[in-house]
């Protein structure tokens, strides 16, 4: 979070989450491809010569003002093979928000509960208390045949009250619900941090 | 961690920086006799999750946002590096020597980033030496309270309807 009052700017970092191949880039690419050019700057990615994500893919947004500060929303998506953890964990520092996109395949539910974890051991390791950031899940691929429902989801997470939205990332459903959840509840942990 | 106000009134964030007034006149300044003294092409400050504080110089095309991320990227996982090698200092300085510019990232303090770029014909040691210096200020500066009477304005949110606001700031973003 960056705060520059005289300025009034508002600048906020969230990060995209999860396993391997469960659409978090797809998330920003069909965030990118909606979005007003004049709005939004550029994708950029860095990615391996096999276009998997090596280090992150970045975005930012800027949205209208809210009580005359204006909020840049940068979102981040962490490289989710498991080969990258180290670079991973850096794309979390200083993350805002949270949004983990899990893959309802049936099959790749031990991959979601490993991610799930890694993900709060990289927080405790940055000393950050996860239990402070806020966090969604995203429950993406819900076209699949057979796909996990998300009461399953929860208990296979053990979720309390994170929020949980169903989505199917390449054609965009759940994608800007999942983005507007997100920033709702960074906003509101904001205003809670700073008064 | 949590978040806590100081007896100046300056909030302490669990992460991220907040820049008063006197802190962006004071780094104002120091980015302006940087830029001067060096000479730099083109400088920029970022934290170190990113996040664009200020730029400087011959900024052409540059996507700041982008190159922001893009610094704040290359400093982490250049601290990673040493912390894994066994070579952690503080002061991290990273040198990308090239023919047309030669490229410096530093740490300034322990939340900022600091971008200088120069031509050939600055001495590399010269450069060296002005920007470590610039970047500790930097850092000294952020590290201070602010001064006192900089009253931090409330984000007055308690009366909108935050889950509509948001809605309608994201169509509206959709528009186009």
């Amino acid at each position: 979070m960056y705060i520059n009052w005289q300025l009034k700017q508002l600048n906020l970092k969230i990060v995209y989450t999860g396993p391997a191949l469960s659409g978090k880039t797809t998330n920003l690419e069909q965030i990118h491809a909606q979005i007003d050019p004049q709005r939004r700057g550029d994708l950029i990615s860095l990615k391996t010569n096999e276009d998997r994500t090596l280090f992150f893919d970045f975005l930012q947004l800027e949205l209208g003002k809210i009580c005359g500060l204006t909020p840049s929303i940068q979102l981040y998506t962490v490289p989710g093979q498991t080969y990258y953890e180290a670079t991973r964990k850096l794309v979390l520092r200083g993350a805002d928000g949270v949004v983990f996109v899990a893959d309802s395949s049936p099959d790749r539910i031990d991959e979601n509960i490993e991610a799930w974890k890694n993900q709060f051991r990289h927080m405790e390791s940055l000393g950050v208390d996860p239990q402070r950031i806020p966090l969604i899940v995203q429950l993406n691929k819900q076209d699949l045949p057979n796909a996990v429902t998300t009461d399953t989801m929860r208990r296979s997470l053990d979720l309390n009250g994170s929020p949980v939205i169903e989505a199917v990332a390449i054609k965009s459903r759940g994608v800007f619900e999942s983005l507007k959840t997100i920033i709702h509840a960074v906003i509101l942990n904001v205003q809670q941090e700073i008064t | 961690m949590s978040s806590s106000i100081s007896p100046q009134g300056q909030i302490n964030l669990r992460s991220g920086v907040i820049m008063y007034p006197s802190h962006q006149k004071a780094i104002d300044q120091q980015l302006d006799e940087l830029l001067e003294r060096t000479p730099a092409y083109f400088l920029m400050l970022s934290d170190s999750a990113g996040q664009v504080v200020s730029a400087r110089g011959e900024r052409a095309n540059i996507n700041l946002a982008a190159l922001g991320s893009l610094v704040a990227g290359d400093m982490a996982a250049s601290q990673e590096i040493a912390r894994l090698s066994g070579a952690y200092e503080d002061c991290q300085l990273i040198l990308r020597e090239g023919k047309k510019l030669t490229t410096f990232i530093c740490e300034a303090g322990d939340s900022l980033v600091l971008l200088v770029q120069v031509t050939p014909d600055v001495p590399l040691g010269w450069a060296r030496m002005v920007i470590r210096d610039a970047a500790a200020s930097i850092g000294t500066i952020i590290a201070t309270p602010p001064e006192e009477g900089e009253i931090t304005p409330r984000l007055e949110i308690e009366n909108i309807n935050l889950g509509d606001f948001i809605e309608g700031a994201l169509n509206e973003l959709r528009k186009g």
